[in-house]
């Protein structure tokens, strides 16, 4: 009984913290979770990739089509960790290039 | 070489096994160097490789959990906590690792007590180089790409239900990891169709906690994003013991127009055969109580195990033809945290059990050291 006191504990204990923290970093960034599309104005911004246009709407539907595969939509991070998250996920999961990088677009605007 | 000359008979079966890895080690270095090679080259020729515009950080992450699972009215407490370290390294390189630490308490006859031992395990511990657009070579020990389960579903924070299926010890090694290289990358064969592919060798390893088998195998797969479904295929060549092969699919789809996944496998090798299919529904297109609908989520899983003539590759898979239904619910309270109980019946010539689980699981994902993070 003492260990599973000990152990509901410890994880209260770090979902408290971590929450702290993580609320901490993310009042660096635009609140916008990933469940929200992106505002009509937001979605026309373009990029070019390769000498290929694209809009950010593109990038939101490259998000939800393969970071969606596995898991739920996450919280955006600050642009730093976001970009070390995708370089993890770019090779856990396979995803193409073009779409790493539309997807690391659109998770730090 | 002259190690071997005149060794007794009993040690030329070692010598022979150390020919043989020492092969496959040269094999696996020359096709690296070529594979660098190509790399280099490529990057010469592109003018557009900028992987991530902003600077990537060290960063920290960890799922865990406190699962309650009941099984066959025997109450256990696992706690689980799998901390993630992502270590980037200039514009392509990538140090990651994880390392689970669960324990299993229960209570022995007699006591009222819960007692049990904390399980330590290096899931993977690897070095990732993005060489060009479409290869990315990994060396050190890295998940089994067997199937789709192990390397992208196994996370206690991304598994719809926390039991593993029955066929996920065939195919991807005693301890789901391989300790050696592989290639692996995705590319677009048409705005409609992504190829996504693994190609690995694997050493013999008897360290604890970093063990693993002498295999050698691929995975490939065709992502179709407009219907957001993928397809796939495994296949793995065992170099060691009976020098069996193991192959698998695997399928998943997640219709754009309902928010419903449906996820598959299945499996064969020398040890067995079988199969698990999981729908996950969230019920988020109930229009009343929307706030707390779209938070619930409805699973259930239906698979079925078939023991195999072969030798025991791993002791996790069942002994016998087994038969399995869950169906479970899951609360999200935040993307990161929710509540998780699932109710399943298992069938086999050992006993039918009830296994129940209520439990909750959480991640978080925090910057190394201090400083600009945007």
């Amino acid at each position: 009984m003492r260990r599973l006191l000990i152990s509901m504990a410890l994880l209260g204990i770090s979902v408290a913290f971590t929450s702290r923290a993580q609320e901490a970093n993310k009042a660096a960034v635009a609140p916008a979770a990933a469940e929200k599309p992106v505002s009509a104005v937001k979605a026309k911004q373009a990029r070019t990739i390769r000498g290929e246009t694209f809009t950010l709407a593109e990038g939101e539907k490259r998000f939800r089509q393969n970071c969606g595969r596995c898991h739920g939509a996450p919280d955006k991070f600050p642009p730093r960790m976001t970009a070390t998250v995708l370089r993890h996920m770019r090779v856990r999961a396979t995803i193409t290039d073009e779409d790493a990088r539309l997807v690391l677009w659109y998770m730090t605007q | 070489m002259s190690r071997c000359t005149g060794a007794a008979a009993s040690s030329r079966a070692n010598c022979t096994q150390i020919r043989g890895a020492a092969k496959w080690g040269c094999r696996a270095a020359v096709a690296l160097l070529l594979t660098l090679g190509i790399a280099r080259a490529s990057r010469a020729q592109s003018s557009d490789t900028a992987l991530d515009t902003p600077k990537p950080v060290p960063v920290f992450s960890a799922g865990m959990g406190f699962i309650t699972p009941f099984e066959g009215g025997q109450p256990h407490l696992d706690p689980l906590i799998a901390p993630v370290i992502l270590v980037p390294l200039g514009d392509r390189w990538l140090v990651e690792s994880r390392a689970t630490f669960e324990s299993d308490l229960s209570t022995p006859p007699g006591s009222s007590t819960f007692h049990g031992e904390v399980e330590k395990e290096v899931d993977y511990l690897q070095l990732d180089y993005i060489a060009n657009p479409y290869l990315t070579v990994t060396v050190g020990r890295y998940l089994t790409p067997f199937g789709i389960y192990n390397e992208r579903l196994y996370p206690i924070w991304v598994r719809d239900l926390q039991s593993d299926p029955l066929i996920l010890p065939l195919g991807t090694g005693p301890s789901g990891a391989g300790t050696g290289a592989m290639a692996r990358g995705g590319l677009s064969l048409s705005p409609s169709v992504n190829l996504n592919y693994a190609a690995y060798f694997s050493a013999l390893s008897t360290v604890s906690r970093l063990d693993s088998n002498r295999f050698a195998g691929g995975r490939v797969g065709l992502f179709f994003p407009g219907p957001r479904l993928e397809i796939g295929t495994s296949f793995q060549h065992l170099l060691q013991d009976d020098r069996s092969n193991a192959f698998g699919f695997h399928f998943e789809w997640q219709p754009p127009a309902i928010p419903l996944d449906i996820r598959s496998e299945y499996a064969r090798s020398s040890q067995g055969s079988g199969y698990w299919i999981e729908p996950a529904y969230r019920l988020s297109q109930i229009t009343r109580g929307q706030n707390f609908f779209s938070r619930v989520q409805v699973v259930a899983r239906m698979q079925q195990f078939f023991l195999g003539a072969g030798p025991v590759l791993s002791e996790d898979a069942p002994s016998v033809d087994t038969k399995e239904i869950e169906l479970g619910l899951n609360y999200y309270f935040r993307s990161d945290l929710r509540a998780v109980s699932s109710y399943g019946r298992q069938f086999n010539s050992k006993g039918n059990e009830s296994v129940w689980t209520v439990g909750l699981t959480y991640r978080f994902v925090l910057p190394i050291g201090h400083g600009e993070m945007n």
